[in-house]
């Protein structure tokens, strides 16, 4: 379910990817050829910069592809290694639960107070923290349930691999 | 509590994070918020935590979605995404392949053409890390099977893939021109000199090498004819069309920084499209590719912009400014000093983690002697592009060796690239020592 | 003995934060060194976009806030921001200064916000330098490529210019490469960014300013400290007007003499094409009324205090003479 939920969001990452840059494209185009503009690009692409960033988190977690320093680890015995990779994982939970407090009052306060972006059309301040909440919140609950899983492992006897994989070329 | 004891505190335990196999951004930013929330909840003078959540949770807010919430910042999934979108649209291969048809006869021609090869796939890509694992996949197979010496064949690539930042576009001068307040456009025009003097110091490199040891670099047996050499360097025109784009655009005043980047990826993938080379599943790859690289980057920068906060309140930053202004240092000193701690950075940090740190303490020192930061942009970009080539934490080496897999061991790459390193110092004191390989392109703009 | 932090997302130099040092150096003066500041400068706490959450949060108990980053929360203040007629740095900042301090309605809404008003700044009247061309009347905006900021570029984009957006530090290079015409922008900016470098004209339009920035501090904190140094807090924001007055009108005169040495023509607008502009921007003028109303504020009356405030001291200014040149 959670992994269904990461691929959307990474797609949705992606859509905004292309979304930034035909902005972009569009508006220079506009302003070369027919010396026109679309307004307010700048608080759009800015809006779809949280969504490409963000909305991935969870996936990037997943794919352990956050990036670590390994050259004392490395040879440590295995064990050692597995729990260091649980700890880190709980570092991480711990990070992102006042970014995940924060983000919340942001989304709260932006509805109350009605903020909007100075520009030509007034854009609402609130789509891009929602985005911004949510891509936390998703990717915590990722993390806490690797926690999960990882201790599981150890548990199991086995061991945790921890090497970052590509995204499946079918994600 | 004094803040300079609580800095001093917080420096030691991300670097013991660190050591213990803590992702970069995880242990910046929780030591970051553990030690907010100190200052915080003491500010007076005894210990009251309740007064310490909301100015804790908010400044770990507004520091992180702030630098998400960027308009110019947009370059860097921008330009990640045109290397992998070039590299699907075979855009990248046919680049090496031109280089690699052209120099075949030259003793050791395919490594340097590996190396050329980085150099033109850097014109179109704004990472290093993205530089050496694309070319390494095109590249390292091919020398290996040639017969190759092992080191040679994945060091050359290694040092290559550091031409990625230097040469414009760069993830790196984006970063830096946004922390330092300066022109990213002219940030871009200054790498291109130094990129390309660093180019021609490993293809030095690769000649003396194979100058000395024949044996390392077989010669290319079969026979290329000139039509072969016409048909390859015609099909390199995608990548051609890209570069002048880019630097075209900015410096003909047709579009900002920011807008080249929206535009070559556009026109990439109008490219490829109509070479029928892209298919709509292998750029859809490509994005996913982009999304998850793109998030691994800027969540170490808003792990090092949470902690630069941090920093901030401990007041530890301006005493260790003072000190080294009171120390009087001359210029060349000082130079040396910064490059040395850089380089010593630079051997365990990644690049961008290295930057958002140390920026905010060198740009005040920096104007204080009355530098350019344009120039010293470029000191900075060459210096952390040592670093990734550097042991024990070298990321182009790591990439490399994910690439050639089990068959070529880590400290083989590193001992290739000791000849390599040698050049790369050498051609960091010429940046250093002439401002002008740096400053002569942006200048001309005037 | 306390220090209080003070957040600014601008650089430690120039007028701006010449006056910040020395609104500092006068509260520490008046409370006889209780009351200091530690000043947080280039953003290193909070970038202009966080500013007002950020103080009210508590990351600093005081620092700058730049209205138009927030044009609903600090809709009161952004009157400072209109395209009124209101040239002058120093009249403006007086007037502006009276209207926070004396509405009663506007100290509410910022105390909602756990926020209080203690000064305000000013980056001083908005003019417009272009390369390869030259604006001598209002119709000689339409079809250019221009840097437009705030209200000024919204009423520059009705006159037909093509607004295009891009950092303040890359408009040199825009210039320079003819990626746009003109841009906006303050004469000790155009000075300090060596503009006049890639400028063949500048036009003085005397038309107005962006004077919505200023101190706030965080209510709790404020509220906490004793009477004495709460009256030192005001009495050195309400200096603020005359002080940085002073500076940015001397750096402004200086930058002007800068961009002739340089060659570049200085335009002064005529008044009927100023009244063109004034007219045009009326829009905004009227929307902003709409927004304050909505906001539960008089948005009627809070305009008329104040162009009274702006007629009284240019009045003054008139009669007296600028502060310092008495
Ligand atoms: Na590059
Ligand atoms: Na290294």
């Amino acid at each position: 379910m959670l992994l269904r939920i990461e691929k959307l969001l990474l797609d949705l990452a992606a859509i905004a990817v292309i979304g930034l840059g035909a902005l972009i494209t569009i508006s220079v185009c506009l302003r070369i050829f027919l010396n026109s503009g679309i307004p307010d690009t700048v608080v759009m692409v800015r809006e779809l910069m949280v969504a490409a960033i963000v909305l991935p988190l969870a996936a990037t977690a997943t794919a352990r592809a956050n990036i670590v320093v390994e050259v004392l680890t490395q040879h440590m015995p295995r064990r050692w290694q597995d729990w260091l990779v649980v700890f880190g994982s709980v570092m991480g939970l711990l990070a992102l639960l006042p970014l995940m407090w924060a983000g919340w009052r942001e989304v709260t306060g932006a509805f109350e107070s009605g903020a909007f972006f100075f520009g030509q059309l007034s854009l609402p301040k609130w789509p891009g923290r929602v985005i911004f909440f949510f891509g936390i919140a998703i990717c915590w609950l990722r993390l806490a349930i690797m926690v999960w899983q990882d201790i599981a492992t150890i548990r199991s006897g086995a061991h945790i691999d921890a090497t970052p994989d590509h995204i499946e070329e079918e994600a | 509590m004094d803040g300079t004891l609580i800095g001093i505190v917080a420096f030691a335990s991300v670097i013991g994070l660190l050591a213990i196999r803590v992702p970069i951004a995880f242990a910046l930013a929780a030591v970051a918020t553990v030690g907010t929330f100190v200052i915080f909840a003491f500010r007076t003078g005894t210990f009251a935590p309740e007064r310490a959540y909301r100015p804790t949770s908010s400044l770990v807010f507004s520091n992180s979605f702030d630098l998400i919430h960027s308009y110019d910042l947009s370059m860097i999934p921008l330009f990640v995404a045109l290397g992998h979108i070039a590299y699907k649209a075979d855009i990248t291969t046919a680049i090496y392949h031109a280089a690699r048809v052209w120099l075949a006869k030259i003793p050791g021609g395919v490594a340097m053409a590996s190396v050329m090869g980085c150099g033109g796939f850097s014109a179109i890509s704004g990472s290093s890390i993205a530089c050496a694992s694309t070319m390494g996949r095109i590249c390292c197979p091919e020398m290996l099977s040639m017969g190759y010496d092992k080191r040679l064949a994945t060091a050359s690539v290694a040092a290559g893939g550091t031409l990625g930042s230097l040469i414009p576009p760069s993830v790196l001068f984006i970063i830096y021109g946004i922390f330092t307040e300066t022109s990213i456009s002219a940030l871009f025009l200054a790498g291109i000199l130094p990129g390309l003097l660093s180019l021609a110091g490993f293809m030095l490199v690769i000649w003396i090498w194979v100058k000395q040891k024949p044996q390392d670099a077989p010669r290319y047996e079969g026979e290329i004819t000139r039509a072969e050499k016409r048909r390859a360097a015609i099909a390199a025109w995608p990548a051609v069309a890209l570069f002048a784009t880019i630097v075209g655009g900015i410096y003909g005043g047709f579009f900002t920084a920011t807008e080249a980047a929206a535009i070559s990826v556009s026109l990439a993938v109008a490219i490829g499209f109509a070479q029928r080379k892209l298919t709509f599943r292998a750029l859809w790859d490509a994005l996913r590719e982009t999304c998850i690289q793109t998030t691994s980057i800027f969540l170490i920068a808003a792990g090092a912009k949470i902690f630069v906060a941090f920093i901030a309140l401990t007041g530890v930053a301006p005493d260790i400014v003072q000190a080294v202004t009171d120390a009087e240092l001359s210029p060349v000193v000082l130079m040396a000093a910064i490059a040395l701690i850089y380089l010593a950075l630079g051997m365990f940090l990644d690049p961008i983690g290295i930057m958002v740190l140390t920026l905010p303490l060198m740009v005040p020192l920096i104007e204080t002697y009355g530098f350019d930061l344009i120039w010293f942009g470029v000191v900075v970009i060459k210096l952390l592009e040592i670093g990734l080539i550097t042991p024990p934490v070298g990321l182009n080496v790591f990439v490399i060796s994910s690439v050639v897999g089990p068959s070529v061991a880590i400290d083989r790459i590193f001992s290739g690239l000791v000849r390599f390193l040698s050049v790369d110092v050498i051609v960091l004191i010429i940046i250093m020592a002439v401002p002008w390989l740096s400053l002569f392109i942006p200048g001309t703009l005037q | 003995e306390t220090t209080l932090f003070y957040g600014e997302a601008g650089p430690n130099r120039g007028a701006r934060a010449e006056a910040t040092n020395w609104f500092a150096e006068q509260v520490s003066e008046k409370t006889g060194g209780e009351l200091g500041f530690d000043i947080q400068w280039g953003g290193a706490l909070f970038k202009a976009g966080a500013a007002l959450n950020s103080i009210a949060d508590g990351v600093a108990d005081a620092g700058t806030i730049i209205a138009v980053y927030f044009p609903q929360e600090m809709v009161a203040y952004g009157i400072a921001d209109l395209p009124i007629n209101n040239p002058d740095a120093w009249v403006g900042m007086r007037a502006t200064d009276e209207l926070m301090r004396s509405s009663e309605a506007i100290q509410q809404n910022l105390a909602a916000q756990n926020l209080v008003y203690v000064g305000t700044y000013t980056t001083s009247a908005v003019h417009i330098g272009c390369k390869d061309t030259a604006i001598r009347t209002a119709d000689d905006i339409d079809g250019l490529k221009v840097r437009g900021v705030g209200a000024y570029g919204k009423t520059f984009a009705d006159f037909g210019a093509n607004l295009v957006s891009m950092s303040i530090y890359d408009a040199y290079q825009g210039l320079d490469t003819g990626l746009i015409d003109c841009s906006q922008g303050y004469s000790y900016a155009v000075a300090a960014l060596k503009q006049q470098e890639v400028m063949d004209s500048y036009t003085l339009m005397n038309w107005g300013q962006v004077g919505a920035l200023g101190i706030f501090m965080n209510k709790q904190m404020y509220d906490s400290l004793p009477p004495e140094q709460q009256d030192a807090l005001m009495e050195a924001g309400m200096g603020m007007a005359d002080k940085l007055g002073e500076l940015i009108t001397a750096d402004n005169e200086k930058a002007i003499e800068t961009m002739k040495d340089a060659g570049v023509e200085v335009i002064e607008l005529p008044d009927e094409e100023r009244a063109k502009l004034v007219e045009k921007g009326s829009t905004y003028i009227d929307a902003w009324v709409e927004q304050a109303t909505a906001a539960g504020l008089d948005g009627t009356a809070l305009l008329a205090e104040y162009r009274g405030l702006i007629d009284k001291y240019t009045a003054e200014r008139d009669d007296q003479g600028y502060p310092w040149t008495r």
